[in-house]
């Protein structure tokens, strides 16, 4: 599974997470916080760390958030790609526009589920991870531990940390793998710009 | 003589009532556990043509038709969905109703991601393996871009055990379910659509699906989870021949009663009205006897009856009632009418009338159609039993009754066949045959034929309805057409199933098939393995854009490696691997005569396009069960009519004895005659000739034999004589006329030839009397 498909999943997961009624006041906060935002944007990184590899596999772009429309997610290095997902599933740009992706595979089921999330449709997922959030309002970190029998053969333990908002997501897969998704200078904003809603409307 | 009578009349009944305990112990014997009553209509068709290996192919392909039930739980909320499916799922499967009953995904992804591992060169799809061998650059770039895809679909193999991606893409072949996805976080097999989200159950029953009482509790518990489902807010949706089972034996019960209380309260009626005696009555005890000595019959030569069987046999009732009416009516000539005495002087004609009536029925038991055979053998049963009700019983149980009929009915038959004489004088006759056959030739003309499958089953419209609504949402469309593949060892059969798998796959891009499922998508043939080998083995030269993303030269060359020398299972133990699950009801395994197996396929398609798929491949063949009953249903009709006319002539020479060539060529020509206008009545009313329908007329010539000798005979007259066929036609009709209510189209159409035979062979008997109305008797 891909790294963005797990950061737009836990994204989800975490507001369900946070408007559950589990630990209320401090993951209710939590969820006021990053969901204040209409627009957030900024740069991300992601590092696979792959056991065989000496390096890790880097790849690094920008993305938008919109609360209301979905996530734009370009990547820019080693390869110039975009994607989007929103309502309808997950689009790729080609030279003939956004073509849609087949939307059988488990990654549009995640992604629609995040969708659903940001529009307050909860899908309880937070029974399937246990929750640990630490620290304040500046510096915070939630650990997720799956719980059901299919995640837990995918993930051992998921770690995201920010301030403001969120700034580092890490994955621990149950095979030794480890993606680390960094977010560094991300920025809320008030509304999308043109490009980005022609992004999102056509 | 006087004596001798009457030990006869006292014998005969003590001999039919031990007859007649015998037959209702053999009958509570018979259904000692239970109805031993089946309701597929399926098992009434008859079993394909066709060597073992078409049959065992044939049966593997009906095993989850007749077992596996399809149940989707829908709800606006999906983990409401996902609850209820979880509820109903632990319900069903602690019943112990069923075999298995699934809902979730719950592999092992770690044996999985093995089996992957080991046979992905197996399992590689066609398009990729050309794809390899033809553009590696490309091949290579996509994997690359591959690597950081953020939606690519979740991978079973981490990238550092799949560099090329070969297991990606294998993985990406093994996700054939169309629109089913499993729900990641509770493994829920699920269907989206908007504002709605749907679990999919899988549930397959015991044993068959056929047996009499596994469909109705199936059924039962479906009804109590969809009340449960609406309750909650959601829906439910179930397909599945046990459910379709279950409908049509509710159908056929209730329709039963239905008919049978009709034509039986009818007939009643009948007998009151002409009769005016209660203990007329009586003359209804050869139906039941009729009743019962048909289904044992049927239960001891063929295990079991059908229920579509015991509906047709339910119209048995008119017929059996016939033969009392032979001697009753003759009430109406008698100034005294005495029981022994009157069917003293009808029992010829009323053994000619069995002998004629068994003829008729027997000739359909030589069809090659289970069904026919069935209810021929259940009315040849029943008939017997009636006709000895008749003779031996029932005379006892009238004798002493004094008889009034009602007077009125005479004066009409009188006046009635009053007319006719005069018609009979002079030239009306052959103008009238003219006229009639003028009528009939143009209707005929008018006729088609019709014969579909769909006719049999009278589909319940409800269950059909979510049968498409299925295909629908999950993409999964079963037909009964598939391929059937033999060659001489495995690798043969690979490479023979490679070829026709290259034809369809042209078809599915082109969307004439939905899909198909091939061994060959599981075991790559050795030679094809052999050109991937070779590519792989050229791949350093192409490798180039990995090698830029960072992964290391070694590792990618220890991968190749691994690739090149792993050795790929074989057939048979591919298919014991857990991702095999879909494709192992395909192999049929080894005989004497080489290996075979099914290339099963989704969605309807055009037999003639899969027709072109299979030509000039050897040893592949399309089984078309559908189209092939169809063309059998044609030859049948046939077959069955040129089995009458050879009962046609067995009842003439029958005939001969008593009347005479000319008298038994009349009596037989009539009932012909009768059919011939009753086959241009369903041309002039634009209704199909259906197999159905050619069997009612075939039955009329059996019954209107009956009439024309009753008339022939002439026993108290010739007003009599046509009350009596009056009576009989209205009590045939009341049974088989009402079959016209029928919801299986079938039976219906069926119904239809009957009444309109039976009116014609009433309105043609007159004339199987002789010219001069001399009164015998």
């Amino acid at each position: 599974m891909n790294a963005l498909a797990r950061f737009t999943l836990l994204i989800g997961l975490l507001l369900t997470a946070l408007s559950s009624q589990a630990e209320p006041l401090s993951l209710d906060q939590l969820s006021q916080q990053l969901s204040q935002h209409p627009v957030v944007r900024g740069p991300f990184i992601q590092e696979k760390h792959l056991r065989a590899l000496p390096k890790p596999l880097a790849s690094s772009g920008t993305f938008v958030l919109a609360a209301d429309a979905g996530l734009l997610w370009k990547l820019e290095k080693p390869l110039k790609q975009d994607y989007r997902i929103d309502a309808n599933g997950i689009a790729k740009r080609t030279a003939a526009g956004w073509q849609m992706q087949p939307g059988r595979d488990v990654a549009a089921q995640q992604s629609k589920l995040f969708l659903d999330v940001l529009k307050g449709n909860h899908s309880g997922l937070a029974r399937d991870f246990e929750l640990q959030l630490s620290g304040d309002a500046k510096a915070w970190t939630l650990a997720l531990t799956p719980t059901s029998l299919l995640l837990k053969q995918v993930f051992s333990r998921i770690e995201i940390s920010g301030g403001e908002l969120v700034e580092r997501i890490e994955l621990h897969e149950t095979q030794g793998d480890r993606t680390l998704l960094r977010m560094p200078a991300s920025r809320a904003g008030d509304a999308l710009s043109d490009e980005e809603r022609s992004d999102f409307a056509h | 003589m006087r004596t001798e009578h009457a030990l006869l009349e006292r014998r005969l009944p003590r001999l039919f009532a031990v007859l007649l305990l015998a037959l209702l112990a053999l009958t509570a014997w018979q259904w000692r556990n239970g109805p031993p009553v089946a309701a597929s209509m399926l098992a009434l068709l008859p079993s394909g043509a066709g060597d073992a290996r078409l049959q065992q192919a044939e049966a593997r392909m009906q095993e989850p038709i007749q077992r596996d039930v399809l149940v989707l739980v829908g709800h606006p909320q999906r983990e409401r969905a996902v609850a209820l499916a979880a509820s109903f799922g632990q319900q069903w499967r602690d019943s112990g109703d069923f075999e298995q009953v699934r809902w979730q995904l719950d592999s092992d992804l770690d044996a999985l991601r093995q089996h992957l591992r080991d046979s992905r060169l197996n399992m590689l799809p066609a398009a990729d393996r050309q794809l390899l061998i033809e553009q590696p650059d490309a091949f290579i770039e996509q994997r690359a871009a591959g690597l950081f895809e953020p939606f690519a679909s979740f991978s079973l193999l981490p990238p550092e055990q799949d560099w090329f991606g070969l297991g990606a893409r294998a993985q990406q072949a093994l996700n054939f379910g169309g629109r089913v996805q499993p729900d990641l976080a509770s493994g829920t097999l699920l269907v989206n659509e908007p504002g709605m989200t749907w679990a999919v159950l899988h549930l397959r029953s015991r044993g068959d699906a056929f047996d009499m009482q596994a469909p109705l509790a199936i059924a039962q518990r479906i009804e109590a989870a969809r009340s449960a489902s609406e309750a909650a807010g959601g829906q439910l949706l179930a397909t599945g021949g046990a459910l379709y089972a279950a409908a049509g034996q509710n159908k056929a019960m209730s329709e039963m009663t239905l008919i049978g209380g009709a034509a039986s309260l009818g007939t009643l009626l009948l007998l009151l009205i002409g009769f005016r005696r209660p203990r007329v009555l009586l003359s209804l005890l050869p139906i039941g006897v009729a009743l019962v000595a048909g289904c044992a019959a049927c239960v001891l030569i063929f295990g079991q009856i059908n229920a579509l069987t015991l509906v047709l046999g339910a119209s048995l009732i008119g017929v059996a009632a016939d033969y009392p009416l032979h001697y009753l009516s003759k009430s109406w000539g008698h100034a005294e009418w005495r029981s022994w005495s009157a069917l003293r002087s009808t029992l010829p004609g009323l053994t000619l009338s069995l002998g004629t009536n068994l003829m008729g029925y027997l000739a359909l038991a030589f069809t090659p159609f289970p069904a026919l055979t069935q209810i021929a053998a259940f009315s040849a049963a029943g008939l017997i039993g009636a006709y000895l009700c008749s003779v031996c019983l029932l005379p006892a149980w009238l004798n002493g009754m004094q008889l009034r009929p009602a007077p009125r009915l005479l004066a009409v038959a009188t006046r009635a066949m009053s007319w006719h004489g005069r018609l009979r004088q002079g030239h009306g006759t052959y103008w009238l045959l003219a006229l009639f056959l003028a009528f009939c030739a143009a209707g005929i003309g008018q006729l088609h034929s019709q014969n579909d499958l769909r006719q049999w089953l009278g589909k319940d419209p409800a269950l059909f309805a979510q049968s498409q609504r299925i295909v629908e949402l999950t993409g999964q469309q079963p037909t009964s057409q598939f391929f059937l593949v033999r060659a001489a060892d495995q690798a043969q059969l690979l490479q023979r199933q490679q070829a026709l798998g290259t034809r369809l796959d042209a078809l599915v891009k082109t969307a004439q098939l939905r899909s198909y499922l091939s061994l060959n998508q599981l075991a790559t043939p050795a030679a094809d393995l052999q050109a991937l080998r070779s590519a792989l083995a050229d791949l350093p030269g192409h490798w180039q854009a990995l090698l830029d993303l960072g992964i290391p030269a070694q590792a990618l060359q220890a991968e190749l490696q691994q690739l090149l020398e792993q050795p790929q299972p074989d057939l048979e133990q591919a298919l014991a691997s857990p991702l095999a699950e879909p494709w192992r009801a395909l192999w049929l395994g080894r005989d004497d005569n080489g290996v075979a197996a099914v290339v099963s396929l989704q969605g309807q398609t055009d037999s003639s396009v899969l027709q072109g798929a299979a030509e000039g491949l050897e040893g592949v063949q399309l089984v078309d069960r559908l189209g092939e009953l169809n063309r059998l249903f044609a030859a049948t009709q046939i077959s069955a009519a040129e089995l009458k006319l050879i009962s046609c002539l067995a009842i003439v020479l029958l005939l001969c004895i008593p009347f005479g060539i000319g008298g038994a060529l009349r009596v037989v020509c009539l009932p012909l005659l009768a059919a011939l206008a009753a086959l241009a009545c369903l041309g002039w009313l634009g209704q199909p000739l259906t197999l159905f329908s050619l069997f009612g007329l075939l039955l009329i010539t059996a019954i209107g034999v009956d009439y024309a000798i009753l008339m022939r005979e002439n026993i108290g007259g010739p007003a009599v004589s046509l009350l009596g066929t009056l009576l009989s036609a209205i009590s045939s009709w009341l049974s088989f006329g009402l079959l016209l209510l029928s919801q299986t189209p079938a039976i219906a159409n069926f119904g239809l030839a009957i009444s309109l035979g039976l009116m014609f062979c009433f309105l043609l008997s007159p004339w199987a009397g002789t010219q001069q109305h001399e009164v015998k008797g």
